[in-house]
């Protein structure tokens, strides 16, 4: 699928100029820093909206994406080209199968990823889900365990459905701040990113809206019920995180498997069959020995 | 002098079945009765010639049992009881053949017992054989009426000669007090003559010399008075013998030293030549004395009798008696088998002497028997059987019953004789030594079993039919005892279909070499080398709580083994050597599968679980060394196990084989039986309460394949779990707390069990513990009861907090 013909980012036009615009600027941006390709992950659960994501920001229906099926069996890279920039988006089946996290899928992606480069992770969740439970924890937990801990200095937490009515008595930002702080104590769990580490590696967060009744602005821009557009909104946090500093997850075979554990402290053997002979057999030899010597013996011997 | 008869006491040892078959062998001893008698032959001297002992000599030394003579004379009659002995070992019967009296060592002078007289001479011998004793005396029940008046009191030298006389009752008047002695007197236990036996006039006549010469008396004489029915009631009146009080006790072993040999006191010998005599006579003895060894008796013991010596005043008769039982008693209670009193010297002196012979073994016979007991050569070599002697059995060292036993025990545990006999024999050339003699017979050097079995399962109408023709069944070979020194040779395949054996063949070919350093070295070392295969069930690929059924993986090996152990003790060991093998995995069906399947949420099973090699292709192949070191300091206090054992294994891949697997496996066991009460111990006494503390470290740096991985979870594992539920993991940490209540003669437990992957699941290629959705870590509890072999427990897992109850066989620790 790599090899598949990169195509020109057509779909570009259809934004609005606004948008065009200052999706233009933010590649020019990344071409200065010479950052010519960039891959981004999309991740999360099934049916939260990630192909249709993937296709807001192509602006094509690159993906197919259906309401009430997984539509992506497996992971699907769609590539386009701009003015000498590359952008690699990768449309991932949803993690979560049966209740459990989906191994299968997980090895799918991984041996998709195979000696790729992702510069940046969108985790996508619906922000209209009210709750998180372990099974998000087990995700995010799965994703770290694949990809290391240090995926998420490139992760963005994408929240999808972002339309929507807050319920009772709370204002749509304060329920958004809450449903993403929620989500992020989660992630942060899950990736076991400790307190001290959260200043540094703070996760953003980005709310999308991939409906077509998403409301606009003057500009023709699809805005959020706060007023930003959000896809400049999203472009411009991915190129932030990848302008941040932090180096992108070059997926190997090694980081596919994981440390070999069969390899782990090999060197050490022979030291440690050393330190057997002289600490534990000659202990457990010496003790015979006591045993030898303290056996009482009987009245005749 | 003095003669040793009877057959002496005999351990042995029956097998009564080839080893192959270990389960219905029985094991029986036949412990014939030890009857030592010792019976001297000294000249009697007529009572006129000896003056009576307190008025002669003052340093002079008197035998008790032969009073009234001037010489040292040994004259004891003393009977060696050893009783019933029994081995711990599997001893389901136990013979004993009593062989009471036949010394009938008639002394030239008249000395010596009558015939049947020596089993009846001493008190515990002879209620136990009271009727053995009797039976020589009372061949005939015939009897003659003594055909003279009534009440009349007849000397025994009026009697005549021809009659048989029936002896209506005994009774013994002492002197000195005027008054009968009950039969419970020491005394009384001298006579062998009995109420209503028929005796002639020579045997009451012997009767009396053998009184007289006893040493016991002064004075004693045998009336008859005639009763009105023609039997006679028996006078045995008597005048104890005394001496002057002692307030010295020594005891000597007079073993292996000749007898003093009395010099015949001229008659016509001057004052003077009679004090030269009596002198020597006193520097003779003070040198026998300095010749004798220390003799074994306890310093308590010697207190105790000195004790008795101080609280009775003057020495009498029925002192030394007495004296003589409670040193006969202790070396008896302490398997001196063969130890007797025969003699108190020193007499008159302050000091009494105790003449002790206590069984020196002068020497060690073994002796191989053929199948209808005639000697013949023996195919074991004579060192084989002499390192499993004890030392207390070796030439030189006293005789004990206790060794005697350890011997039998030892050389049973050989496995190489069908029948064992430790038999310790009077020895006739060195008067007071004994023989041990170990009489052997050899089991079949070669042997060869075939056994099949048809499985019947329940067919139509519930009639039981064959589930196959198809016939299964074991061939072994078995060629023991290669060139007499324990070497051996065993073969074993197994199948359940001869017709078609490669499905399930297992097979073992096992070679064993004991004495690696000789032997002549106590080093023992054993060097074993197997060919062997096996068939399990890999506990790794088991599911979790709540996961339905996860296919099986059969792990085959087969491969060789070479190890050498040495034993420590019985219990102790260290075993070290090389393990090649083939490692096979395979599904279900018997093919071979290289990764483990997983049943998919769908319900689909897909084959990509976590690979069961480390080759990865179902099949690997691997040389390491293994080394296991083991001490086991238990014991059993009245049946229950106490004490500690710790046991280390370390497998050290080498790099040769699949993949070049290097490793280095390696668990530590530690269990601790912990006696909570302090018990006495002895037969039928409660065994203690104890607590079982537990702890076993499993632990693999490099290469691990999954049938090597650590299982967590099973009855010797984490009980009240699957084998394998709670995990499969690169390293291990079980703990556990047993504690066991006494309760008749079984015992209740309660335990607490723990076991922990320590985070090393994800080590394992595949992570099979999470494939399996397993915890990787559990605890239980829970309580049961002993049953004889079986543990009947309830067991709460801890993970689903659900119960069950378990039968189980054996033991957890």
């Amino acid at each position: 699928m790599a090899s598949q013909l990169i195509r020109e980012w057509a779909g570009i036009q259809q934004f609005p100029a606004a948008t065009q615009s200052k999706l233009l600027e933010l590649l020019g941006k990344l071409k200065q820093e010479n950052v010519c390709t960039l891959t981004i992950l999309v991740m999360g659960k099934g049916g939260v909206g990630k192909s249709s994501t993937v296709n807001s920001i192509i602006g094509e229906r690159a993906v197919a994406v259906s309401a009430f099926q997984s539509e992506t069996p497996r992971p699907v890279m769609v590539s386009r080209s701009r003015a000498g920039f590359t952008l690699n988006i990768i449309d991932t089946p949803g993690l979560v199968e049966g209740g459990y996290v989906n191994d299968q899928a997980l090895d799918l992606i991984k041996k998709f990823l195979l000696n790729k480069t992702i510069d940046v992770l969108l985790y996508v969740d619906r922000l209209d889900a009210y709750r998180v439970d372990n099974l998000d924890k087990q995700i995010v937990k799965a994703i770290t365990e694949s990809f290391g801990k240090e995926i998420w200095r490139r992760g963005i937490v994408v929240l999808s459905h972002a339309q929507l009515s807050p319920p009772d008595g709370l204002t749509y930002d304060e329920f958004t701040s809450r449903r993403s702080e929620a989500l992020l104590k989660i992630v942060r769990m899950g990736a076991r990113i400790r307190k001290q580490e959260i200043q540094a590696a703070a996760i953003p967060v980005v709310l999308v809206e991939n409906s077509g009744r998403c409301n606009k602005n003057e500009s023709d821009e699809k805005i959020l019920p706060s007023g930003t557009a959000w896809i400049p909104n999203l472009v411009q946090t991915i190129t932030d995180v990848v302008l941040s500093g932090s180096k992108g997850i070059l997926v190997d075979q090694k980081l596919i498997e994981g440390p070999n554990p069969n390899n782990r402290g090999k060197v050490l053997i022979p030291f440690i069959l050393a330190f057997q002979y002289f600490f534990v057999v000659k202990r457990i030899q010496k003790w015979i020995k006591y045993d030898i010597a303290n056996e009482s013996s009987p009245s005749w011997a | 002098m003095a003669s040793i008869a009877a057959p002496g006491l005999a351990l042995s040892v029956h097998r009564s079945h080839r080893r192959l078959t270990p389960a219905t062998a029985t094991t029986t001893t036949a412990a014939s009765v030890p009857s030592l008698t010792i019976k001297s032959k000294h000249p009697t001297f007529p009572s006129s010639l000896n003056p009576k002992p307190s008025s002669s000599s003052p340093r002079n030394n008197f035998d008790i049992l032969g009073s009234k003579k001037l010489q040292n004379v040994i004259k004891t009659t003393a009977v060696i009881g050893c009783g019933l002995y029994a081995l711990s070992n599997g001893v389901s019967n136990a013979q004993l053949s009593g062989n009471g009296g036949g010394g009938s060592s008639g002394g030239s002078g008249g000395g010596g017992g009558g015939g049947g007289g020596g089993g009846g001479r001493d008190s515990f011998w002879s209620k136990i054989f009271s009727p053995a004793a009797i039976a020589g005396e009372e061949e005939s029940q015939e009897w003659d009426s003594h055909g003279l008046p009534a009440n009349i009191v007849v000397q025994l030298n009026k009697l005549s000669g021809f009659k048989k006389y029936k002896v209506s009752d005994i009774m013994f008047l002492d002197r000195r007090r005027g008054s009968t002695v009950g039969t419970e007197d020491s005394f009384f236990e001298m006579v062998s003559l009995r109420p209503n036996g028929v005796y002639t006039k020579a045997q009451l006549t012997k009767e009396l010399e053998t009184l007289a010469t006893s040493g016991m008396f002064e004075k004693v004489d045998l009336d008859a008075k005639t009763n009105p029915d023609g039997t006679v009631g028996v006078t045995i009146s008597f005048l104890e013998s005394t001496w002057q009080s002692a307030d010295r006790f020594r005891c000597i072993n007079v073993g292996l030293m000749p007898q003093s040999k009395p010099i015949e006191m001229d008659p016509d010998m001057t004052e003077k030549e009679k004090l030269e005599y009596y002198r020597s006579q006193e520097k003779d003895y003070r040198r026998r004395i300095e010749r004798s060894r220390p003799c074994l008796l306890p310093p308590p013991v010697q207190r105790e009798i000195l004790q008795m010596l101080r609280e009775q005043g003057a020495v009498s008769a029925r002192l030394l008696q007495k004296i003589r039982d409670r040193v006969q008693q202790w070396y008896h209670e302490n398997g001196y088998a063969c130890a007797q009193v025969v003699n108190f010297g020193n007499l008159n002196t302050k000091e009494v002497v105790c003449e002790v012979v206590e069984g020196d073994i002068t020497q060690m016979v073994v002796q191989f028997q053929d199948k209808l007991g005639n000697v013949c050569e023996g195919n074991t070599q004579y060192p084989v059987v002499r390192r499993e002697l004890p030392r207390q059995l070796r030439q030189g060292q006293v005789f004990n019953i206790e060794a005697g036993k350890q011997a039998l025990r030892n050389i049973n545990s050989l496995a190489l004789f069908s029948n064992i006999e430790v038999n310790p024999r009077p020895d006739e050339k060195n008067e007071g030594g004994i023989i041990v003699e170990i009489k052997l017979k050899e089991l079949e050097q070669k042997s060869a079993e075939v056994s099949t079995e048809w499985s019947i399962v329940p067919g139509r109408g519930g009639r039981p039919t064959l589930a196959s023709i198809q016939p299964g069944g074991t061939v072994s070979f078995e060629h023991r005892n290669l060139k007499g020194l324990n070497r051996s040779i065993l073969g074993s395949v197994t199948t359940s279909n001869f017709l078609n054996p490669q499905d399930d063949l297992a097979f073992k070919l096992e070679y064993v070499h004991p004495y690696l350093d000789g032997v002549y070295n106590s080093r023992n070392r054993t060097l074993k080398a197997s060919c062997f295969n096996s068939r399990k069930l890999s506990p790794v690929f088991t599911g979790g709580p709540g996961v339905d059924e996860v296919p099986p993986i059969w792990v085959d090996r087969a491969g060789l083994k070479a190890n050498i152990t040495e034993n420590f003790t019985r219990q102790s060991k260290f075993t070290y050597g090389l393990v090649m093998e083939e490692i096979t995995t395979r599904d279900e069906s018997s093919h071979i599968s290289s990764r483990g399947q997983r049943v998919l949420p769908s319900g689909g099973i897909s084959a990509d679980g976590p690979p069961t090699t480390l080759s990865e292709t179902g099949i690997d192949r691997m040389a390491f060394l293994q080394a296991n070191i083991t001490r086991d300091n238990t014991k059993f206090i009245n049946g229950t196990i106490v004490g500690e054992r710790n046991v280390f294994q370390v497998d050290q891949g080498l790099g040769i084989g699949s993949k070049f697997p290097f490793f280095n496996r390696h668990q530590l066991t530690m269990t601790r039986f912990v006696q909570l009460k302090q018990v006495e111990e002895g037969v039928g006494k409660a065994p203690p309460p104890v607590l079982v503390l537990h702890g076993h470290y499993g632990g693999c740096v490099g290469d691990l394949p999954s049938y090597d991985a650590f299982t967590l979870g099973g009855p010797y594992s984490v009980r009240g779990y699957n084998m394998g539920e709670i995990g499969a993991a690169r390293n291990i940490l079980e703990l556990a707390a047993e504690l066991r209540i006494p309760v008749r003669n079984t015992h209740v437990y309660a335990f607490a069990e723990h076991g922990n992957d320590l985070g090393s699941s994800k080590d394992v290629k595949g992570n099979p513990t999470e494939v399996y959705r397993r915890m990787g870590h559990g605890s239980s509890y829970g309580v049961g009861v002993k049953l004889g072999l079986v543990r009947a427990e309830y067991a709460v897992d801890h993970n689903s907090g659900t119960g069950a109850i378990f039968f189980r066989f054996g033991e957890r620790f």
